[in-house]
């Protein structure tokens, strides 16, 4: 799959066109100048001598075809190939059609137009055909068309923000189910992945990115979840989606997980339920908004005692790297770039995440809390003290989230820095006194741009696996020496992802050794995911090949490399019982 | 070109088969476009010019179209599989033989003669639908014969010599292991 298509806005931008050219170059006939018509060359086939009211629909309509086949092979292969505004994508690729209709189409229609059954050719029928004036109505027809297509095809992912999303008609029929896999809560090691399903908004939050329906997991999700149980995972990272589900106070639409949620009980893998992950619902706003905590407390409310028998939560999903993305670098949410609000975000969502944890609590007192977070590091690239004190200002930051929910003391410079964006004593307090549920794990992701340089201007720049999920893991487990979690990993470059699979695993191997109590590993996600190489923060239908699976669900390289690994180590000693878990779930 | 293929995630893994879809799918997809050359009287003209009798023509024909399946299952890799595009992708690669074999490759061979009114509309339609049909069929075809996960995920480039990514053994490395019988009876 090259870009996910908007196939209906594509089908429309490329008639539009084709009605662009028509008017454009019927106006130019009428001014008086002959020109080139190709709704005349395409309705004269079927009617040679007929009226124009016979030849100019059935030209009209063919040639409204054909501009919707350009325009669908723009979406697919064209489109944010280049940063240009859309009207000039649009038009750059209509040179690919002008050329092919002067020198291949054109004279063939002329032969078309012939009664007789063969012609003789030479090169001059290919190369001397076009008048001047057909030239250039030929050019100016394909410059209306491609600009009209620039112009009408645009952000093929995501929806307006508080619309309702068309309900998807369930293409798949439901998955062969060819083995009965029982959920499994018996301590063994978790093997998971997960279901990408980020709803952030962007655009000043009119526009609502929805990775489920880019994925067309709404759709498939059937499918997805006999492929995961095929790789044979243990658990799946899943995130129902709290902005389509969770309405109003006190409303909610269970439709969209009610069916897929009743799955994965009665077939798993088990779900470890991501009830946030990374946007609100439309009438909440952002992340900047105090009464999200009491909002996603009634949510998590109402989900565990709707599902009681679902066990593992990720009350909020990475809530450094939200806080980041929405109030830091102004790509998602509320789009700020303030201090001040990245500090909110962080206090807003630690205290959504307590509270929710605690409602989950109320109705399921062994629920487990896997709260999953971006490992990172920051490495200054000199002895400059003003580089340094940058590099370890972002290495307590990467902490700060963790901190207030673990009710772990920040370090000195965070505890100024909060001071000074306007968080008080007594609400940090609150923080440190609350005690921490038994059952919490730390999942930590690791991505190859996890660890960053610090360069002489103070930017920081992607440094690629430096020091490794082994040495960055063991950082935060000494700070917090909690159960950990590998929850997420993945490779953008399809062609390296097994490697990368197998040397992550090998980190969790040597970290286990080293005593760290690990309980599972992850390869996220699923499927390919879409614009994430560029943060969603536009809507371009990008894919990324960083899923078991492609778009079309057909295996990855890396696929299969999850599944050579899971059968290889599922059944020894080690990971059949693993001895964190089981003192987790008992 | 591979290794940028490779990186974007088009290049098929190792479960699927795209020459073998490719061949099968080419030549099922000849069915609507012989019925279209058989409605206009494109099959005849088409076989006067190259000088074969119309069995041969429709043979020909075939074969070269499965020949063209298989380019069309390794050109396009995993975009072929796309349920949704593959009519699309297919159209368009029927579009791509028409304009370089029935425009372009024919007069040439036949000394500039090539087909004209009815029959050249035939040979175009023909192109067109033989392009969508491949396209739209593809991917179901390739379902089928794909290699199971089971097996697929038993081959060593997927196991735990991947974590090396292909770099050569050290001609220099220490056997850490000693030889079992079976490996001394290895060539």
């Amino acid at each position: 799959m090259l870009r996910v298509v908007a196939f209906r806005k594509a089908i429309i931008a490329g008639a539009a066109g084709a009605w662009a050219w028509e008017a454009g170059l019927r106006l130019l006939a009428l001014a008086g100048t002959p020109t080139f018509d190709i709704v005349r060359e395409l309705g004269t086939m079927p009617f040679p001598n007929g009226p124009p009211g016979l030849w100019w629909p059935a030209g009209m309509a063919a040639h409204s075809m054909i501009g919707g086949a350009w325009a669908l092979f723009y979406a697919y292969f064209f489109w944010a190939r280049f940063r240009w505004p859309p009207p000039v994508q649009g038009l750059v690729f209509a040179i690919i059609p002008a050329l092919l209709a002067a020198f291949v189409v054109y004279p063939q229609l002329q032969l078309m137009h012939l009664h007789q059954n063969a012609a003789q050719l030479d090169w001059r029928s290919y190369l001397l055909i076009l008048t001047p004036e057909k030239w250039g109505g030929l050019l100016l027809g394909h410059a209306l068309f491609g600009l009209t297509v620039g112009s009408l095809y645009d952000r093929p992912v995501g929806y307006p923000a508080g619309s309702d999303l068309a309900r998807p008609k369930h293409l798949t029929r439901r998955a062969k189910r060819q083995r009965d896999r029982r959920r499994e809560d018996d301590g063994r090691f978790i093997f998971a992945t997960g279901i990408e399903c980020s709803y952030p908004t962007t655009d000043r939050g009119k526009w609502r990115r929805d990775e489920m329906e880019g994925t067309r997991h709404y759709e498939r999700w059937p499918e997805d979840f006999e492929l995961s149980r095929e790789v044979g995972v243990t658990h799946i990272r899943y995130g129902p989606p709290l902005h389509l589900i969770f309405r109003g106070p006190g409303r909610y639409d269970w439709s969209w997980c009610d069916e897929p949620i009743h799955e994965l009980e009665e077939m798993g893998p088990n779900p470890i339920v991501d009830l946030c992950h990374f946007g609100v619902p439309t009438w909440l706003g952002d992340f900047q908004n105090p009464d999200i905590a009491a909002a996603l407390r009634e949510y998590a409310s109402a989900f565990s005692e709707r599902y009681p028998w679902v066990r593992f939560y990720t009350p909020i999903n990475e809530m450094y790297v939200c806080s980041r993305m929405s109030a830091l670098r102004g790509l998602w949410n509320e789009q700020l770039s303030d201090e001040g609000a990245f500090a909110r975000a962080v206090i807003n969502q630690a205290n959504a995440s307590i509270a929710m944890t605690d409602a989950i609590l109320q109705r399921r007192p062994d629920a487990i809390f896997v709260h999953s977070e971006s490992s990172e590091f920051h490495q200054a690239c000199c002895p400059d003290p003003e580089i340094q004190q940058i590099a370890t200002f972002e290495n307590q930051r990467r902490f700060l989230p963790l901190d207030l929910i673990y009710a772990n003391e920040v370090a000195p410079i965070m505890r100024d820095y909060l001071r000074e964006h306007g968080i008080c004593d007594s609400e940090y307090d609150a923080f440190m006194a609350r005690e921490v549920p038994r059952r919490t794990v730390l999942g930590i992701d690791y991505y190859e741009w996890n660890e960053r340089l610090i360069d002489s201007d103070g930017n920081a720049q992607a440094l690629g696996e430096l020091f490794g999920w082994y040495v960055i893991a063991s950082q935060y487990w000494q700070r917090y020496g909690r159960t950990l979690m590998h929850t997420e990993t993945n490779r953008i470059d399809a062609s390296d992802a097994a490697r990368w699979l197998w040397r992550q695993w090998h980190n969790v191997q040597l970290l286990r050794e080293a005593g760290a109590p690990i309980i599972g590993f992850t390869w996220y996600s699923l499927t390919d995911q879409i614009d994430w190489a560029r943060a969603i923060e536009e809507p371009l239908g990008i894919v990324d090949p960083v899923g078991l699976f492609d778009l079309n669900r057909d295996a990855r390289t890396v696929g299969l490399a999850y599944k050579n690994l899971i059968d290889m180590h599922r059944d020894q000693p080690e990971y059949r019982d693993c001895k964190a878990l089981r003192e987790l779930v008992g | 070109m591979a290794t940028f293929l490779g990186a974007h995630g088009y290049t098929p893994g190792p479960t699927q088969r795209p020459l073998l879809a490719g061949i099968m799918t080419g030549v099922v997809a000849t069915v609507p476009a012989i019925a279209i050359l058989y409605l206009f009287p494109s099959l005849r003209v088409e076989a006067r010019i190259l000088r074969l009798t119309e069995a041969m023509t429709v043979a020909a024909g075939c074969a070269a179209m499965a020949a063209a399946g298989a380019v069309y299952g390794r050109v396009f890799g995993r975009a072929a599989n796309d349920r949704r595009g593959g009519w699309l992708f297919g159209m368009a690669f029927g579009f791509a033989l028409w304009a370089a074999g029935a425009t372009m490759t024919l007069p040439f061979a036949s000394g500039g003669t090539v087909t004209a009114g009815k029959a050249a509309i035939g040979v175009f339609l023909a192109f067109i639908a033989w392009g969508a049909a491949l396209g739209a069929l593809y991917p179901h075809v390739h379902r089928r014969l794909h290699v199971s996960l089971e097996s697929a995920s038993k081959k060593a480039e997927v196991g735990p010599r991947a974590a090396t990514a292909g770099r050569r053994p050290d001609e220099r490395q220490v056997r850490l292991r000693q030889p079992s019988p079976e490996d001394r009876r290895r060539p």
